[in-house]
């Protein structure tokens, strides 16, 4: 089921007025230019606003940004590992260890809880952008550029303070290499498919609808492919509803066309393979100024809900645990890693969206922030992704700090 | 698409199991001349190549001194994660934790550059070639208007000519490994008379200031 396209007209409308606004549209079709400069107009060649650079070192626990966040009445956050440089995308292991992938560094962390203290270890390095990791019946999957492994009985090897060897599934999978927009995330489905995006390769441009920006299934040895969305930019997380079983994604939008416009989305698959815009149609029926034409917006599946400009929502799960008050069930948890192609940040937080009654769309909220300081425009850390613990506490990853927090939650005595 | 370098770098993908508590040392292929020294006698291993004070004397390999600090640390990284591939450097940093890393980084991004370049090869007619290309491709919006560099970005004013050219070929060639692709993007269609004009002009060009 589509949303109302109601919106529609006035956004085509809107493009004419951007260049009123003094925000000229057209790109500079250069070559030349770095990855994340393609689109950039002409007069934001010297703007301030280029992609942050990664911390690469360990952030001792002192200097971690643990008194900078808040949280509603009741909930508290503890840090709950540390000093894994670039840690990411989560994956929790039958027997309770976090694997944790990462991008620039190249690593797969693993963390195994011991109920005071965590022990944190290497298992893999040397990989391009390992971004993508899921757990299932024992093993662990790895989707970096462009590899896949796949570590068997991983758990117990780590017991035995070995790593085992892993099964190369590169070429079942068959992913495309490209960089820009190529690192993956993973998650099994309720189908025991193993799910994984393939980014539009570029900030804008045109795509064979059944290669990029696609999100696609395979069983898990890597055959039998399918695709289960089209027009995804670049989704960097997904979790399937408790209940329905319907994929939701988190999607980020277009930079360099506006500080302000389109807007990064949440969004819910109803039927597999439907369109959700890129590169034509943007959030909400926002029409690409270059690559889209009326009637850009027809057909395409509008977001469940919209994340704000440019502030990079990334991993998001579904809660299902009891220590958290009843309203958090089912509802998602989505980490927005902040923005960069805007002069005010924004993001750098954790937003909670609840789905509406009819299960179309989700209105969010903010439920943890404090890394922003609004004053300075700086920020202390970047929430990447959140996994839910057994006891039902909640995990977030903060890849800028190679830290993971605890959120737990106690009734106020109010 | 050629892969980053992994070729001979295969320690990887399943690294020795570190375990440490809250902590780990880093994958190791041998540990390196420098790792566990107290930081004077490191300095003095890495002088053999790099010369004294980080101003190198020797082809093809660059001067460390006055580079900003972060471009250090993320460059020895590259190297220890063998995501940076060079037979000679990668074996240098196997070992080094972080905190040596950010002590040798520290040390020298405050080094003087070597005072004035060498103007006695000056040829002007490229050195002026090389600065219209540095202006047109806007090289000075990352490495600052004086190429001191700025954090990640290195500084390239006074750096040797051969390895300035033997840095931006390894780029084009998709050669040098290291995840960040910036610099690939940019000599992407870049010939070897341009690289050499650029470098001639950076290496002799005279920086303002030594250090930041
Ligand atoms: C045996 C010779 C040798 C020794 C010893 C050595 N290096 Fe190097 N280093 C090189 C070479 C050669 C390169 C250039 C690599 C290339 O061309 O990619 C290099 C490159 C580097 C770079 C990259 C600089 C840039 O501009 O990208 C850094 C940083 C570095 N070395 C630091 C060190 C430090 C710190 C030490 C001491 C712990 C050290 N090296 C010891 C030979 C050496
Ligand atoms: C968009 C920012 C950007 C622009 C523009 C840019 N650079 Fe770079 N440059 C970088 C970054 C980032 C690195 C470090 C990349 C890495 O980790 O390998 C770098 C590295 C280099 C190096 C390697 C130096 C060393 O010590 O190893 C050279 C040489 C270089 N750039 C030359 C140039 C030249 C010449 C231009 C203009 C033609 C230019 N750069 C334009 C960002 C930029």
């Amino acid at each position: 089921m589509k949303l109302a396209r109601s919106t529609l007209a006035p956004m085509l409308l809107a493009i004419g007025g951007l260049a009123t606004l003094g925000i000229t549209t057209q790109a500079l079709a250069q070559d030349d230019e770095p990855a994340w400069a393609q689109g950039r107009p002409d007069s934001l060649q010297d703007a301030p606003m280029a992609p942050h650079a990664g911390k690469m070192t360990q952030t001792p626990k002192e200097e971690l940004p643990l008194d900078h966040i808040r949280l509603p009445d009741g909930f508290n956050a503890e840090v709950w590992a540390h000093g894994m440089p670039g840690a990411r995308m989560m994956a929790l292991g039958d027997e309770g260890t976090l694997f944790l992938g990462t991008r620039s560094i190249g690593r797969v962390y693993a963390v195994m809880d011991n109920g005071d203290e965590r022990e944190t270890m290497t298992v893999a390095n040397g990989l391009t952008q390992p971004n993508g990791v899921a757990f299932k019946d024992g093993s662990l999957y790895v989707a970096a550029i462009n590899e896949v492994y796949r570590y068997d009985d991983i758990e117990s090897h780590l017991a035995d303070g070995n790593v085992p060897e892993p099964v190369e599934l590169t070429d079942e999978f068959d992913l495309p290499d490209d960089e820009h927009h190529g690192w993956k995330f993973l998650a099994f489905g309720p189908d025991d498919r193993l799910y994984v995006p393939v980014g539009a390769p570029c900030n804008g441009c045109d795509v064979d609808a059944d290669v990029h920006a696609t999100i696609r299934s395979y069983e898990p040895d890597g055959t039998d492919m399918r695709i289960e969305a089209r027009g995804v930019r670049n989704t960097v997380g997904f979790d399937f509803h408790p209940e329905t079983g319907e994929l939701w994604f988190t999607d980020n939008n277009q930079d360099w066309i506006s500080q302000h416009i389109p807007s990064d989305e949440l969004n819910r698959i109803s039927e597999s393979g439907e369109h959700f815009g890129f590169p034509a149609c943007h959030a909400n029926g926002f029409v690409d100024p270059e690559r889209g034409s009326e009637g850009a917006c027809d057909d395409i599946t509008y977001p469940a809900a919209l994340m704000g400009p440019h502030t990079a929502p990334l991993g998001m799960r579904f809660y299902q645990g009891d220590m958290f008050p009843d309203e958090y069930r089912n509802a998602m948890f989505i980490a927005r890693h902040g923005s960069w192609n805007r002069t005010m940040n924004s993001g750098f937080d954790v937003k909670v969206a609840m789905i509406s009654d009819d299960g179309d769309s989700a209105s969010t909220s903010t439920f943890m922030d404090g890394f922003l300081d609004p004053r300075t425009n700086e920020f202390s850390g970047r929430p990447t992704d959140v996994q839910e613990l057994p006891d039902g506490s909640l995990l977030v990853s903060d890849d800028q700090n190679g830290a993971v927090y605890r959120i737990t939650y106690e009734a106020p005595d109010y | 698409m050629m892969q980053f370098g992994k070729q001979g770098w295969h320690l990887g993908r399943s690294a020795l199991l570190a375990l440490t508590v809250l902590g780990f040392v880093p994958a190791a292929n041998g540990q390196a001349p420098a790792a566990g020294l107290p930081l004077e006698e490191q300095v003095e291993v890495c002088a053999d190549c790099h010369g004294e004070n980080g101003n190198s004397t020797t082809p093809e390999i660059p001067s460390l001194a006055g580079q900003p600090a972060l471009t250090i640390t993320n460059q020895m990284i590259y190297f220890r994660e063998t995501l940076r591939n060079n037979d000679v450097m990668t074996p240098q940093a196997q070992g080094l934790s972080d905190a040596e890393i950010e002590a040798l980084a520290a040390y020298y991004a405050k080094q003087p550059v070597s005072p004035a370049p060498d103007l006695s090869d000056l040829d002007s007619r490229r050195y002026e070639q090389g600065k219209t290309l540095a202006r047109e491709m806007r090289c000075a919006s990352c490495h600052r208007s004086d190429f001191s560099g700025n954090e990640q970005m290195p500084r390239l004013a006074g750096q040797r000519e051969d390895y300035l050219i033997k840095a931006m070929k390894d780029y084009r060639e998709r050669n040098r490994g290291g995840p960040d692709t910036t610099m690939i993007d940019i000599l992407r269609d870049v010939s070897n008379e341009e690289i050499e004009a650029l470098a001639h002009f950076l290496a002799h060009y005279e920086s303002q200031s030594t250090s930041q």
